[in-house]
Order: structure tokens, then C-alpha cells, then sequence
């Protein structure tokens, strides 16, 4: 029995599937596992020569304290990122959406940060978080809470809710896009049968509108999730990471050992440890709102 | 008319739009992307075009610092096609190079040029890789010396001060009168330069180079004792929320008349005065306590990788004119650093380089000329240096400080362990 099918169609549909089966082989399975294999040796990024350490720099990451902590920020930044973005950018659709004037210019004006490139990002808000004169601390101060200014990018303590502030206030917009668009695509019969029976504004959100959102809220928990775990330019960008590694994430931490200590073995060790810790944090959430999203169009 | 002929047509006017002998153009790669460090780079590059008939020398800008110029060396070199020359960090910087079979040897241009005699030998120890020169040095900054507001000196009537005691003195009297005494800035460098003048008012120049070697532990006593002494006079001075700003933010609070001294490299000179803030005038600077007579110093050099014959030849020519006095002017001066060749005169320079070049040649003829150590040891150590220094900045605690000394030897440990160390 030959292994090519005889029909024409069939055929087609081998060559359409073994083009991006290809590309994906290329271009995301073979880094990954150049990656795993280049963690399991030291190498310093330009040398002919690399040579096998085994597990050595996955047991000199574990045990590091650098390390622990860049995984500890990573899964505040997943916290934070499913939660203050997104609700921000949903109340803000909500407002919006009760068709209030100057809407458009509402749009633009909450969208119009997330256009913005992200080491420009980092540029704005080191000057926004200047601890004397920025625009924050300056603004406290004329409002008499000058006592509520903090140094805010050179604290260790409070350096990355700071660089969540930045964050926020740059993806927020993406959150707020999506969560309109859904509620503009609400059939309006729906919400008129909700207020027919004598639901208040804040029940027809909860009880009708948000329940109907469900597709948009997987869009949008889902890319912050991953966002979160990738978290690299607006970091590098604003803090690199200090002071002394308190606002550091995996991927810089990645980044820093790669290029700025040649050490590129260990930095792949990184980079399969994010990998891995990605899968374990995103991929039940992407299933179980997958499985929910089947469900739903069951129902 | 036909596809055929249009296509003829349009592939002769290809042709005739690449006359013989036209000249080849050769990359440059830095990360001077703008200001008084891009005037000097794109100067230099105009002064090699100038010296050079066969070849045109472009420069391009990788933006970012030298971890953004690695990651796009390592694409380029792994790739087979490196720029003809790059900017590249003295000492350890050329050595993982050189060991990883990356860069050419300079050795002929360097004879061309002179090299051992137009270059001190505090330069030249850092730019050699057993003894075979890698680098040709275009770029030196002093990182020893603390810049201050004149106006408000003279108001408070001080004079700069020589030692620990006269500083902890002009500390005292700038926070007494309101100013924040001492700037600074976050970031793995700028407290570790901080820490260089402790460091040698108690290790020497000797130790300073001990240390470089592996041979001096940080857990020794002359380390801790640097420790202490930092955090006994430089800590207390530094403005409040130092480690929230940039070095610019700082330097702008120098101008601004919020923040008395600032102990940073002599770019700042350069930065102040394109703010209109003049040396001289209203900035002035003194060598940093335990550092009167030396110049810690680092330099940026060209570097050649190892690519086709014809491109190494062009760099040759760029670099040759480089290293002339007329080169290494061409750009010291717009950037505002210092050029490594002795034999340029001082007089190109204004009030703040001729004062950085006496205290240069100075310290040249005292034998106390000291490249920064974060390039002299092993990348790795050297980096975890400024971030351990910069912790303990912030906070300088006796328990940091035991964390900062056990984290740094075993660091220290392990690059021994790797043979990593060298004998500068």
C-alpha cells in the first residue's frame, strides 16, 4: 500500500499541512530543543567549543538565591498581570460602554498607551518615577501627599509594584480593546430582556453581560498570562533588573548571563526553566478556559 | 516591449550603476548612539575616510550598551559576517575574544603605529592578550574624580577636600546648609567606581591589582576594611533616593544647584557642558580621598574580527589613523574623554581634558595608573562586584555586608577553580 494518496485533494491537503508543520518544526521545536541540549553545556557565546556539564548549571541556578527570586517575581507578575490590567480594562469597557459623550476620544486616549514601543515605555516612566523631580513626586507634592513619594525605582522593596504602575498603565489598553469590542457584540436583546424584568445596571453587568464576555476574558487572561512570563523589554529597559537583582524576572536574568557574562549555558538552563515553569503555570489555565469555552457553545 | 528585453534593460542599468573600482564600504559597529559620544565616534570615522583612498568606513550605531553590541557580534561572528572593526572594553572583554578564536591579531599595525611608545604602559597591559596587542585604545576616561557646584562652594566658603576627614568636613557642611552632598546613581557601576577610591586608599596599588589577579580574597581584612571605610564616609554623603536615578538625573541635579559633588567618569564634564554648565566656571573637580596621586581610568579600543583578508586590510588603515594624534583628538575631544596617545597635545583640550591629562601623566609617571577593575576580572566576578557593591550602598548593614563578602568569594572560588583569573 503506498503511503501517498491517489486523490489529487488529499495530496493538496498534505503539501498545505507539511508547510506550516515545517515552519513550526524550524522555527519553534528545533530552538527549543538547541535550548535544552545547550543547557546541558558550558559555552560562552563565541567559542567553537562547548563542553557537556550534564545538569551542572540547572544545580547552580536552583540553588541560588538570584534565581529563587526571579521566579518569586515572575509568578507576582502572572498575580498581578491577570488581575489589575484586566480588571482596569474591563471597568473602563464597562463606563464606555453606557455610551457616555466623547467616547471616541476615550478610546484613543485609553488605547494609545499599548501603541507605544516598549523600550519608550521604560524611557517615559524613568523620567515619570524620578525620585526628586518627576512628574509623580512633583505631582504628590502639590497635592500636600508629599509624604506618599517613594524612591520608587531605587527601593528594593517597592521597585517592581513601581515598574507594575508603568506596566499597567501601558497595557491596560489591550485589556480595555478587547472587553469593548466584546460588549459592543452582546446582542442588545439580551440586555433589554435583563432590564425588562427589572434588573438594576449592576446586576445586568454581572448576571448578563460579563458571563457573555467569557471569549474575550480568555483572550485577554490568556495573553497576559503568557505577557507575564515573558516579561523582558520594559524591565530591561527601565531598571535592568536592580537594584541588585530586586526587579529582575527570568527572562532578564536570561538575558544578563547570556550577553553579560558569557554565559550562555546557564542562560539556556534559564530559559528551559521558564519554558517549564510557563507550561505549569499557563497551560492548565488554557486548558480549563478551552474545556469552559466548548461547554458554553454545547449549552 | 517585450519581458526579455525589459529585463536586459533593467540589469545594464544595474551594471552601469556600479562603475570599476568603486570603493568598498567597511562597518564600523559601536553603541554611541548620541551626543558628545556620537559626535566623536562619527568625527573619528570621518578622519578615517579621510586617510583612506581604497576604502569607505561607515558607522553603524547598535543601540544599547556593550551587552546589546555582544548579542549582535555573536549573530554576526557566528555568522561569518562581522563588521571590519568594532568598539570594544578593555582587558577581559578582548580576552574572552581573543580565547574564543574571535579577533585578529594587531600586531602590525600596532608596530606601524608605534604602540609601545605612543601608548602608556598602564594602557597597554590592558589592551595585550599575552603580549600580543588585540585592541588599539581610542577612548579613556578617568572614573577617579569628584565634580562639584563652584557657586555653591563658594557660597559655603569650602575647598575641596584631600582626605577622608576634610570630605566627612564638606559632607557635614553641604547637608547643614540644605544640599544633598554627595550624587549618585543606580546601576552595577556607579557605586563599585565609588568604591575604588576606599579600595585603594587601603589595598595600594599593589593589592588593587591582587585582587584583579584572585590572588587578594574578598574575604580579607584590607577588603572589609574598604568596606568600612566606604560605608564610614561615602554612604552617609550620597543624596537621598540616590539608587532611583540615572547618572544623567544626578548630573542634572549638579546643575540645578540640588546636589554639591558627584563622583563620576569625566563624560560628565562633557554632559555638563552641553548643558551650558562650564568647567572652570561653574563645575570643578578634585581626585577622589586615597586617590590624589593615581588615575583609575577606563578605555574603550578597536577591536578587529577575524573576517576576509581585504576587510582586515581596511581596518588596518581605519585603525592606523585612529591612533594618530589627529585621530585620537578628532574624537577626545567632542566626547570629552581623554586620548591614550601621549603624544597628543594638551592644548586640544579645554579647562576640565587638560586637567584630566596632568593628572593622566601624573599619575603615568607614578606608577599609579589603574585600569577598572570590573574589566579586569573575570566577567562574571567583575559584574557581581558592581551589583554586590551597589547593594551594600543601599543598604550597608553589617549582615549585608557578611552576605556581599561570602557571595563575591565564592564567586572568587569558582573562578579559581576555572583558572580564570589573570595577571594583568
Amino acid at each position: 500500500m503506498s503511503l501517498i494518496p491517489r486523490s489529487r485533494t488529499a495530496r493538496a491537503h498534505i503539501l498545505f499541512l507539511a508547510v506550516p508543520i515545517l515552519l513550526f518544526g524550524a522555527f519553534y521545536i528545533y530552538p527549543i530543543a538547541a535550548s535544552v541540549r545547550l543547557s546541558l553545556h558550558d559555552w560562552n557565546g563565541f567559542s567553537p567549543d562547548q563542553r557537556f556539564v550534564g545538569l551542572r548549571n540547572y544545580a547552580a541556578l536552583w540553588g541560588q538565591p538570584r534565581f529563587i527570586n526571579a521566579v518569586l517575581n515572575n509568578l507576582a507578575w502572572v498575580a498581578f498581570m491577570l488581575t489589575v490590567p484586566t480588571g482596569i480594562g474591563l471597568a473602563l469597557a464597562a463606563i464606555l460602554d453606557r455610551g457616555i459623550r466623547g467616547e471616541t476620544m476615550f478610546r484613543i486616549i485609553f488605547f494609545l498607551p499599548f501603541t507605544i514601543p516598549a523600550v519608550s515605555v521604560g524611557a517615559i516612566w524613568r523620567w515619570m518615577y524620578e525620585p526628586s523631580n518627576g512628574l509623580l513626586t512633583t505631582t504628590l507634592e502639590l497635592v500636600g501627599l508629599g509624604g506618599l513619594a517613594q524612591n520608587w525605582l531605587g527601593d528594593p522593596d517597592i521597585v517592581t509594584f513601581a515598574l507594575m504602575g508603568a506596566v499597567a498603565w501601558w497595557t491596560t489598553g489591550f485589556a480595555f480593546l478587547v472587553f469593548f469590542a466584546g460588549l459592543r457584540n452582546i446582542p442588545e436583546e439580551c440586555i433589554e430582556a435583563a432590564r425588562i424584568e427589572g434588573g438594576s445596571d449592576w446586576q445586568i453587568f454581572w448576571k448578563v453581560s460579563f458571563p457573555l464576555l467569557w471569549p474575550s476574558t480568555i483572550i485577554v487572561l490568556g495573553i497576559s498570562a503568557i505577557d507575564a512570563m515573558r516579561l523582558f523589554d520594559v524591565i530591561w529597559a527601565t531598571t535592568k533588573g536592580g537594584p541588585a537583582y530586586a526587579s529582575e524576572v527570568l527572562a532578564v536574568q536570561m538575558y544578563d548571563l547570556a550577553f553579560g557574562r558569557f554565559q550562555m549555558g546557564r542562560a539556556s538552563a534559564v530559559a528551559v526553566s521558564l519554558l517549564v515553569l510557563s507550561a505549569v503555570v499557563i497551560m492548565p489555565y488554557i486548558w480549563y478556559m478551552t474545556r469552559r469555552v466548548q461547554d458554553a457553545e454545547v449549552e | 516591449m517585450n519581458r526579455t528585453a525589459t529585463l536586459a534593460l533593467i540589469a545594464g542599468a544595474a551594471f552601469a550603476g556600479a562603475p570599476a573600482g568603486a570603493q568598498e564600504t567597511y562597518e564600523i559597529w559601536h553603541y554611541y548612539a548620541a551626543g558628545s559620544e556620537l559626535a566623536g565616534m562619527n568625527a573619528m570615522i570621518e578622519n578615517g575616510n579621510a586617510a583612506s583612498d581604497d576604502a569607505v568606513f561607515e558607522g553603524v550605531i547598535i543601540p544599547g550598551n556593550v551587552v546589546e553590541l555582544r548579542r549582535q557580534l555573536q549573530s554576526a561572528m557566528l555568522g561569518g559576517q562581522p563588521p571590519a572593526a568594532y568598539q570594544s572594553s578593555m582587558a577581559f572583554e578582548l580576552r574572552t575574544f581573543v580565547d574564543s578564536g574571535q579577533l585578529h591579531p594587531l600586531t602590525d599595525v600596532w608596530n606601524t603605529v608605534n604602540g609601545d611608545e605612543i601608548f602608556p604602559e598602564g594602557v597597554q597591559r590592558v589592551v595585550k592578550i599575552d603580549g600580543v596587542p588585540y585592541g588599539v585604545p581610542y577612548d579613556l576616561s578617568l572614573i577617579n574624580n569628584i565634580f562639584y557646584n563652584k557657586e555653591i562652594f563658594e557660597e559655603l566658603e569650602l575647598d575641596a577636600p584631600t582626605d577622608w576627614d576634610e570630605f566627612d568636613a564638606t559632607c557635614a557642611a553641604l547637608s547643614e546648609a540644605g544640599y544633598e552632598p554627595l550624587g549618585n546613581a543606580g546601576g552595577p557601576f556607579w557605586s563599585l567606581y565609588n568604591f575604588y577610591a576606599p579600595l585603594v586608599s587601603v589595598v595600594g596599588v599593589d593589592g588593587y591589582y591582587d585582587l584583579a589577579s584572585g590572588e587578594l580574597g574578598f574575604d580579607s581584612e584590607e577588603f572589609s576594611t574598604a568596606l568600612d571605610l566606604y560605608a564610614e564616609h561615602m554612604v552617609p554623603c550620597y543624596a537621598d533616593n540616590w539608587s532611583g536615578k540615572t547618572w544623567t538625573q544626578t548630573a542634572d541635579d549638579v546643575v540645578n544647584g540640588d546636589t554639591g559633588m558627584f563622583m563620576m567618569g569625566i563624560w560628565v564634564a562633557a554632559y555638563f557642558e552641553q548643558a551650558g554648565f562650564m568647567a572652570g566656571e561653574d563645575f570643578d573637580m578634585f581626585p577622589a580621598p586615597g586617590t590624589a596621586d593615581a588615575a583609575i581610568f577606563q578605555m574603550d579600543v578597536l577591536a578587529v574580527p577575524n573576517g576576509p583578508d581585504d576587510a582586515i586590510a581596511a581596518a588596518e588603515v581605519f585603525i592606523e589613523a585612529a591612533a594618530s594624534t589627529e585621530g585620537q583628538a578628532a574624537f577626545a575631544v567632542p566626547k570629552g574623554s581623554l586620548a591614550p596617545n601621549v603624544n597628543v597635545d594638551p592644548s586640544v583640550y579645554g579647562y576640565a581634558g587638560a586637567s584630566f591629562s596632568e593628572q593622566f601623566s601624573a599619575a603615568s609617571e607614578a606608577g599609579k595608573v589603574l585600569p577598572n577593575l570590573f574589566f579586569l576580572l573575570p566577567t562574571d566576578v567583575g559584574t557581581e562586584l558592581g551589583v554586590q557593591i551597589e547593594r551594600f550602598a543601599i543598604d550597608p548593614s553589617d549582615e549585608t555586608k557578611e552576605e556581599v563578602i561570602s557571595t563575591l568569594e565564592a564567586m572568587r572560588q569558582s573562578a579559581l577553580e576555572e583558572d580564570a583569573f589573570l595577571n594583568w
